[in-house]
């Protein structure tokens, strides 16, 4: 340690430069390490390191045909992810200069446009895997191998005693055990701090229970069932055996996510089999009857109607609903009837609906049973 | 879009959603619309007598009411018609009945159900049947073109019903086309048409195969367990704006490759787990093997 | 030595600038040691690469797709290129993409190799897991980076789904609209969960922002943390290893670093790009544009999610319509499907290396592998667990495969519903069958050596096939080398007794003809040996059989 050596950079100011790394450079002296040729230098530093090389398999003997064939296989790769790479700018750029426009044409002849982003990918792709190959190549077939073992070291026992030592020193010298009104502060001045930080959150969080939006929709009395272009429904509009979907007559009611509606006209067999649920008997008009699209399992627009079997079939989690049942759940994992909506005629002979629906719509949730249903007529 | 582009109030309420366009009041165009109309109500009241045989059918396939632009009748050369009740008599008898009534567990009425619903059914092989089970398989038509024309006459002429359109079924704005497939149809025919699964076994078929008129008929017929959607619901420019979307959408390359059957995340999820993975997994068993 | 040489300077180029360097920033002792730090050589070991690089193409492509993507809800009007959606109303989110697909040059190819890319981060990080999971590799001292791979994933899971969102395209609004209620389902405070996640009811005008911010920063962020602090334990745990000749759980055997360590990882960096390239531009995923923008009120067929959630999705639909009903408060049955399993499975996972630590008692350190035979509890409940995820895999997408192998939907979900309760325990069975018979193999191998197909009639008539003991033999003629973990020679061309086999990994790179005359000589030296041994009793060469050790 004690040494001091002519290193670069080392020598210039008044000062007496500090100690060295210590370790090898103590052990080993420049001259040593000069007389050293290279391999010897990298596996004293690989057992400085704690590694052993145990064995070498040489790569292909220099001139060989093995090397020649070798290193023709790696310059190849490398050569073709150039071609790629080469390929893919001649793609990217040539397009729509000296080559066909890339843009696509969803109506007229789009050869080329639906060839611009495959011939990208290919070429951008197959450039990226050669060079992988060739460094593969390289790497297996043109390097030694050699088999190195490194030991492994655990913990060590003199970092973990002097360690601990040093912070348990300040700890000691801080002697919060003594300076109660110290440690209280900091305990306050903590808890403080901590409710500072997280009363932001508080800014995220909405109160679901304000206005009752969960139970209620735009639907309500003398409320227009409009479809999605915007037009009124009159009875004899559709067929039997038909469904449509209605949203109601407000603002933005076509994109309201709790108030599309399936506005079904039964088959005259289905009208015998009807049973709407108790107390709700009045709610379908002549043959028609209007369920809640939104289905309530998980939320999604349940129309996929098979008009022969009345079914209904979420193409989300394949809950089934029995239309002349009152949109019982027959299958799947949904547990609550589809909402039926009050139908009714305005004076001009449109349907209206006579309230919103009786029970909230879509997904359960924990006080389902306990809100306030929307009708309110 | 429709015939015109203007975009005023054409009926009460509405302009309060975002709407697309219909002709406005005053153009011809919606004049023509509001007196069919009427006259569809009129002609409702009186069909309103043939549901009643309707409601004998407990089984059977493609029952629908009597269409709206029905009676508009279609060819009635006898000798079409003539033709017709022979095909009907040799092949269609057993189980629709000898007045088209129906056959009580075997077949539906094919009153009402007009040359629309006949052209969909013979034309896709659907009819005749093979066996009686949960649904219709697609197959190559029995009949030639003639005779399913022959056979459309006779049914049209003996019962009624809606008739196929004429013209350029394709002559609808795309993307309009495109909301109201992903509104009315995707729900079961996928995205793009692709189909998809019923309840119990049943499917709602792959429109791949479908062409204009068939597309169109279904849509006016509802064949099976597909709901109607008669002109009043979609009207004949609606439908053609569909149509010109399916089709549009079937021809269409995909721009980003290979579609992988367009069914979405679980053909990509096998691709990547095949291909990306398999490559990868390949790539890393020849990195780990041993130089020569 | 004739004569002491003096150091001297470095006189190329990068040797004065590599010098230069040094002397400012001291680093080449800590680049030495990084340049000689040993690896084991498995191909399992390259799992877990996969998914770091596949992250890398990820924050690559995802920062370029950021140049053009805009997170809001605000309605427009589509007036682009892609005519199909002309006059369409949607929002800007959804519009910026369809502009990135088919507006910016090369943009769709992008996009699609970010959405390729993803996929690929989220398989590996699971084939990465079942690596671990199979060899034991959590076990002390690794449960910490056993723990923030788990975490990982959940991220990677979140960070997928957040991304799938951002199009706000009509599949992932659905998605998002089932996550909704998967929100809504919790008991007590679920609405107030739904409405603080949405800023009010759904879908609102903020969620797209929100998950964007999530999605390009804080996920990323944390989810780069922790990969930096999973390679730091990594690096200082050092990895484990096989059993095998020479290794121990004091030692690695391997390659170091560099050259080869290091050749064969940038390799595989670039094919991992390259196959993400690759598919992203020949295989079309997310075709957002066929799928329409988000409308409450649409929805398609076979609406599924992309792969890693599908076992989620998987869940909902099995379940069954069991709704719990507390004194008017109710609990959904999609709390269960599509919360209670998967907390149930990750929760499992997270704890696994504290609970097998309680159950064997087994706190010791180790630092080699354990092959999974070896511990067929831990192996069959892997692959029941395996086995209960593919169930849900499965039921996931059980619409598409009910429509493309004409299967009736309602059986799909039936099967979905008694698969996951009655495969697993069978698997398990199977599982631990399979693992007891391999593992005596192993053992009757070793006791008994390796069957050489050569049959011997003894003088008194009796047939017995000739057996290769694969060490020193008692008196018995058993062998009396104790299993150790590492994998038993059961052929005996891998004991170096047969032909060796041609090397070369696509095709023969040597000539098939001279290695057989190399062999064939080698066995004639061998042939007059054995002509003058005699056969013990049990017909096994007394001395141990010909080659008694193996050569390569």
């Amino acid at each position: 340690m004690s040494t001091t050596h002519d290193r670069p950079g080392s020598g210039g100011g008044a000062d007496v430069p500090g100690p060295l790394h210590g370790g090898p450079d103590d052990d080993y002296t420049p001259e040593q390490l000069a007389a050293m040729d290279r391999l010897e230098l990298d596996r004293l530093g690989a057992r400085y390191d704690g590694v052993e090389i145990l064995h070498v398999e040489p790569g292909p003997r220099p001139g060989s045909p093995q090397e020649r064939r070798e290193v023709r296989k790696v310059a190849a790769a490398f050569t073709l992810a150039g071609v790629f790479a080469l390929l893919f700018a001649v793609v990217y750029f040539g397009s729509n200069w000296f080559l066909p426009d890339w843009k696509w044409n969803a109506g007229g002849n789009n050869t080329w446009g639906a060839l611009y982003t495959p011939l990208l990918g290919a070429t951008m792709g197959l450039a990226l895997i050669f060079v992988g190959v060739g460094l593969v190549l390289f790497v297996k077939n043109l390097l030694p191998h050699e088999t190195a073992v490194q030991d492994k070291h655990d913990g060590s026992h003199f970092d973990r005693v002097t360690t601990s030592s040093t912070l348990l020193q300040t700890y000691h010298n801080a002697d919060f055990k003594r300076r109660k009104f110290l440690t209280r502060s900091l305990g306050f001045v903590g808890g403080a701090f901590g409710l500072m930080l997280i009363l932001p959150i508080g800014g995220l969080i909405k109160n679901p229970n304000k206005g009752n939006p969960l139970g209620t929709t735009p639907w309500a009395n003398g409320v227009r069932l409009l479809r999605d272009d915007g037009t009124p429904i009159r009875p004899a509009d559709q067929q039997p055996g038909s469904l449509a979907t209605v949203f109601p007559a407000v603002e933005h009611g076509n994109k309201a996510a709790d108030a599309a509606v399936m506005l079904i006209r039964l088959r005259p067999d289905q009208l015998q089999d009807l049973q709407p649920p108790a107390g709700q008997t009045d709610f379908p008009y002549g043959d028609y009857v209007a369920y809640s699209k939104i289905c309530t399992h998980a939320g999604c627009p349940v129309s996929l109607y098979e008009q022969e079997t009345g079914r209904i079939l979420c193409p989300c989690h394949q809950s089934q609903f029995d239309v002349t049942d009152g949109a019982k759940p027959v299958f799947g994992p949904a547990t609550r009837r589809l909402p039926m909506l009050p139908l009714a005629l305005d004076d001009e002979g449109y349907f209206v609906a006579r309230g919103d629906f009786p029970e909230p719509v879509g997904p359960s949730f924990w006080n389902i049973g306990r809100i306030d249903s929307g009708r309110s007529s | 879009m429709s015939t015109t582009n203007s975009s005023s109030d054409a009926r009460p309420r509405r302009g309060l959603l975002s709407s697309r366009r219909r002709p406005s009041a005053g153009t011809p165009a919606a004049a023509a619309r509001d007196r069919r109309r009427s006259k569809q109500r009129r002609r409702l009241a009186n069909v309103a007598g043939l549901m009643a045989a309707l409601v004998l059918t407990g089984v059977g396939y493609s029952v629908v009411a009597p269409g709206a632009s029905a009676a508009d009748d279609g060819p009635t050369f006898n000798s079409a018609v003539d033709a017709g009740r022979d095909i009907y008599t040799r092949s269609c008898i057993t189980c629709h009945g000898s007045n088209l009534q129906g056959v009580s567990k075997r077949g539906p009425s094919l009153i009402g159900v007009g040359s629309a619903s006949v052209y969909f059914q013979v034309h896709t092989g659907r009819m005749p049947l093979v066996r009686q089970e949960a649904q219709a398989a697609e197959r190559p038509p029995v009949f030639s073109d003639e005779e399913i024309d022959q056979l459309m006459a006779y049914i049209q002429a003996n019962g009624g019903g809606p008739t196929l359109p004429s013209g350029d079924l394709r002559d609808g704005d795309l993307a309009e086309g495109g909301e109201l497939f992903r509104l009315n149809c995707a729900q079961c025919h996928n995205f793009t048409g692709e189909g998809g699964a019923l309840s119990s076994g049943k499917r709602a078929p792959s429109l791949s195969e479908a062409n204009d008129l068939t597309i169109y008929a279904a849509m006016l017929s509802g064949p099976e367990n597909m709901p109607v959607f008669g002109d009043n619901q979609l009207d004949p420019s609606e439908k053609r704006a569909i149509i010109n979307y399916v089709q549009t959408m079937k021809a269409q390359a995909d721009p980003g490759g290979a579609g992988v059957g367009r069914v979405g995340p679980v053909a990509e999820g096998l691709v990547m787990w095949t291909v990306g993975v398999g490559v990868l997994l390949f790539g890393i068993f020849w990195m780990g093997t041993k130089a020569p | 030595m004739a004569t002491t040489p003096t150091p001297t300077r470095p006189t190329t180029l990068v040797g004065t600038a590599a010098l230069e360097i040094d002397d400012r920033i001291p680093i080449s002792g800590w680049v030495r040691r990084t340049l000689n730090k040993v690896f084991p050589d498995h191909w399992s070991f390259l799992l877990g690469e996969i998914a770091l690089y596949s992250f890398v193409v990820l924050l690559l492509s995802g920062t370029y797709l950021t140049f053009f993507y805009d997170a809001s809800m605000q309605e427009v009007s589509y007036n682009g290129v892609y005519d199909a959606l002309r006059g369409v109303e949607m929002s800007a989110a959804y519009q910026s993409t369809l502009n990135i697909s088919f507006d910016v040059r090369g943009g769709l190819m992008i996009r699609q190799m970010h959405h390729w890319a993803a996929l690929l981060f989220v398989a590996a990080i699971v084939l990465h897991l079942l690596r671990i999971y199979f060899t034991g590799a959590y076990r002390r001292p690794r449960e910490t980076n056993w723990f923030i791979g788990i975490v990982l994933l959940v991220l990677a899971m979140l960070e997928g789904f957040a991304g799938y969102t951002l199009p706000d395209d009509l599949l992932s609004g659905t998605g998002l609209r089932i996550f909704s209620a998967v929100f809504l389902s919790i008991p007590v405070i679920g609405t107030w969960v739904y409405f603080t996640v949405f800023g009010g009811d759904f879908p609102g005008e903020l969620i797209i922002g929100r998950l964007y911010i999530l999605h390009v920063l804080i996920i990323p962020a944390v989810i780069l943390a922790l990969i930096a602090l999973h390679l730091t334990v990594l690096v200082k745990q050092k990895h484990t290893q096989f059993p095998g000749a020479g290794r121990t759980e004091h030692n690695v055997v391997g390659h170091r670093l560099f050259p080869v360590f290091a050749g064969k990882a940038t390799a595989l960096f670039f094919m991992v790009f390259g196959v993400c390239a690759a598919l992203g531009g020949l295989v079309q995923i997310n075709p957002f544009w066929l799928f329409g923008p988000y409308n409450p009120s649409q929805v398609s067929a076979g609406s599924q999610p992309d792969w890693y959630i599908g076992f989620i999705d998987g869940g909902a639909r099995m379940f069954p319509p069991w709704e719990i009903h507390l004194w008017g408060y109710h609990i959904p049955p999609v709390l269960w499907g599509a919360l209670g399993i998967p907390g149930l499975m990750f929760g499992a996972l997270a704890l696994w290396p504290i609970i097998e630590r309680k159950v064997t008692g087994d706190t010791a350190s180790h630092h080699l592998l354990q092959r999974p035979r070896d511990t067929p509890v831990r192996t069959s409940l892997g692959v029941m667990a395996l086995v209960a995820y593919g169930v849900l895999l499965i039921t996931g997408g059980n619409d598409i495969v009910a429509d493309k192998f004409d299967i009736s939907l309602n059986a799909m979900t039936w099967f979905g519903r008694l698969g996951f309760v009655i495969l697993p325990p069978i698997a398990y069975a199977l599982t631990y069958r399979i693992c007891l018979g391999l593992e005596r193999h192993d053992r009757e191998v070793l006791e008994h050596g390796i069957e050489t197909g050569v049959i011997r009639r003894l003088p008194h008539g009796e047939f017995i096939e000739v057996h290769q003991p694969l060490g020193p033999v008692d008196e018995h003629g058993h062998g009396t080398l104790a299993y150790g973990g590492a994998s038993v020679p059961k052929k005996m061309n891998q004991v170096g007794g047969a032909r060796r086999a041609i090397k070369g990994f696509f095709r023969p790179i040597e000539e098939p003809a001279a290695v057989q005359a190399a062999a064939e000589r080698e066995a004639r030296g061998l042939e007059a040996e054995h002509a003058s041994r005699e056969l013990t009793g049990s017909g096994r060469p007394s001395e141990g059989g010909r080659p008694q050790e193996p050569r390569d």
